[in-house]
């Protein structure tokens, strides 16, 4: 089963390149939008920094890692997540989600993996670069352990986003026009440039226990940073299995209710 | 032999949001909204035998897509059972997926930048199919719809009758035993019409597979299917042959005439109901029973140069079918 998956999901990835090979021009438009974004953001930390040595506890060299690894989420999530997801929210409103309801193969695969944003792979690249530079300066030693915590609190971090963002497309099934609440992940999802410790308090909670962002960047900058891990790093797993699982269920649900439920 | 499609007491009703219109409405309808439940299908029942053609006619919001939608396991009904190859459809195991096809002609699957190619090779992937397999069925569908040329344009470059060619073919690739057609010739120009017509035709004949078709034209249903369900508010009004139909809701034949030079209307209408008339050509309606003893008669007594004796339209048989529900 999980062979005949990537088949198709490789089948899906190559239209996807080909489909960006017919419109060359966005790669150079992606290559200078993420240079910009990069610019504009690490240009934002400097200039933090300049007045004052530590940010919510971070150094200039830690929060810099961790914008890279928010670049390289954010890149992730924009080249494998939200053009399925997206295409998804399109093909409920003109009423092609059908087709994909006729495929002989889990209707939740072809929701989250038939299309990919190939260009963003420019994000990635970037956001591993500044990861890496960052912690070349910061001087920190990487174990094998510490290497593998960081991988593993990265994919559940990853996890965690998917979760939100099936969940939130699980809204179409409703209410048709979610354009609104992909605006409200992003406005969520943006707070993870920056440590949540620079948060007050009852934004801190919102966004570890509601719309846990914190486990997407904080958790794991912490984790690679060589900073004092929190007890999050242990929770964290917990959570992406949970929101995962919960998200899936109510894909189901929203599902169950568009057959049972339009004409 | 089990029937192919089997269908009992079907029904499927739906909630649709009601408000009437105007701003006031529709910020009333953001707080609270009025439901009304429509039934598009109505406790409808029968079975089709694999290899048959069957044409599915009625009026806009008859009922005739839900109920496809219904066999091809888009949704679930609201009551009633149904089989498709021994399959309940709304249980939508892959088995079942693998071996049918719905078709709609308003809405594409196909990859609107990428040559149709890519759009197949994809649903090769999807569906499993072996190399050897999906080349056959390339051959088979080039073949029978010309599309050669056809496949490796992208698909926005295409027109809308060689777009509706590549998504059959697109639909068709798996091989699926049984074909639900929506509406497969909306929007194309009669010769179109007339090309996926004779490939529904060939491709029945070459394949056995068993077909239900939607149409609102009928030139569609009278070269397809032989078999017709009639469907309006969601009820079966009709399950037969389609000369049963005529005979049935208008037992009339069309009886015109060339006349060599113009006669006084009243002499024509003691023949039967003159439907239409002209200095010299008049169509005259009578019943079918009677058609042959008017003919003689009018050649007798007329100054015929010309008679033709024709079924009524299919249109207006329909017309004839509804009229007399509604009445």
């Amino acid at each position: 089963m999980i062979g005949r998956l990537a088949q198709i999901a490789g089948a899906y990835f190559r239209s996807a390149l080909q489909e960006e090979f017919a419109y060359r021009g966005d790669l150079f438009g992606n290559v200078i939008r993420s240079v910009l974004n990069l610019g504009t953001a690490i240009g934002g930390v400097v200039v933090i920094f300049s007045h004052t040595e530590t940010l919510g506890g971070w150094t200039l060299g830690q929060t810099l890692s961790l914008l890279g690894i928010f670049v390289f989420v954010n890149g992730f999530v924009a080249m494998f997540m939200s053009p399925s997801l997206n295409r998804v929210v399109e093909e409920v409103r003109e009423g092609t989600f059908d087709y994909v309801l006729m495929k002989p193969v889990p209707a939740l695969f072809l929701a989250s993996a038939r299309r990919f944003a190939v260009w963003h792979v420019s994000d990635i690249v970037l956001g591993a670069i500044v990861l890496g530079v960052a912690l070349a300066g910061l001087d920190v030693r990487a174990s094998g352990w510490g290497v593998l915590l960081f991988v593993a609190l990265l994919a559940c971090g990853v996890t965690i986003v998917y979760a939100i963002w099936l969940a939130l497309t699980t809204l179409v099934f409703w209410f048709v026009r979610v354009a609104n609440v992909t605006m409200i992940f992003n406005l969520f999802f943006q707070t993870g440039r920056y440590p949540i410790e620079v948060y007050p308090f009852w934004l801190r909670q919102l966004l570890t226990f509601v719309f846990p962002v914190a486990f997407v960047t904080t958790v794991p900058a912490q984790a690679v940073t060589g900073r004092d891990p929190s007890w999050l790093v242990w929770v964290a797993p917990v959570i992406a299995v949970v929101a995962l699982l919960a998200a899936t269920r109510f894909w189901r649900f929203g599902l169950s209710r568009y057959t049972s439920a339009s004409s | 032999m089990s029937a192919d499609v089997r269908v009992r007491h079907l029904v499927k009703h739906y909630e649709v949001a009601d408000r009437e219109g105007g701003l006031r409405a529709s910020l009333r309808s953001v707080v609270r909204r009025r439901h009304r439940s429509v039934r598009a299908v109505d406790d409808i029942t029968f079975d089709v035998e694999p290899g048959e053609i069957v044409g599915f006619l009625g009026p806009n919001g008859a009922g005739k897509t839900t109920a496809l939608k219904l066999l091809s396991g888009l949704l679930h009904p609201t009551a009633g059972e149904a089989t498709v190859l021994d399959f309940t459809p709304w249980e939508r195991r892959r088995e079942f997926l693998s071996q049918i096809t719905l078709i709609m002609g308003q809405r594409q699957q196909l990859y609107w930048d990428l040559p149709a190619l890519d759009t197949f090779l994809v649903n090769k992937a999807v569906f499993g199919l072996e190399d050897a397999a999906y080349r056959e069925a390339v051959d088979l569908l080039v073949g029978l719809l010309e599309l050669e040329e056809i496949l490796t344009k992208p698909v926005r470059q295409l027109s809308l009758g060689e777009r509706m060619k590549a998504e059959l073919a697109a639909g068709l690739l798996h091989r699926p035993r049984v074909l639900f057609l929506d509406e497969p010739t909306i929007g194309l120009d009669v010769t179109m019409q007339q090309r996926i017509r004779d490939f529904v035709t060939r491709y029945n004949a070459t394949t056995g597979a068993t077909i239900l078709l939607t149409s609102h034209y009928m030139a569609d249903v009278k070269a397809l299917a032989e078999r017709v369900i009639v469907i309006d508010h969601g009820k079966l009004l009709y399950d037969g042959p389609l000369t049963g139909l005529i005979d049935r809701y208008a037992p009339h034949k069309t009886i015109t005439l060339h006349l060599e030079r113009p006669v006084d209307r009243a002499d024509v209408a003691a023949y039967g109901e003159v439907v239409s008339a002209d200095d010299v050509q008049v169509s005259v309606r009578t019943d079918k029973a009677q058609a042959a003893s008017v003919t003689a008669r009018m050649l007798a007594e007329l100054p015929v140069a010309d008679l033709s004796v024709e079924d009524p339209p299919l249109e207006y048989v329909i017309d004839q079918v509804f009229h007399r529900r509604a009445s």
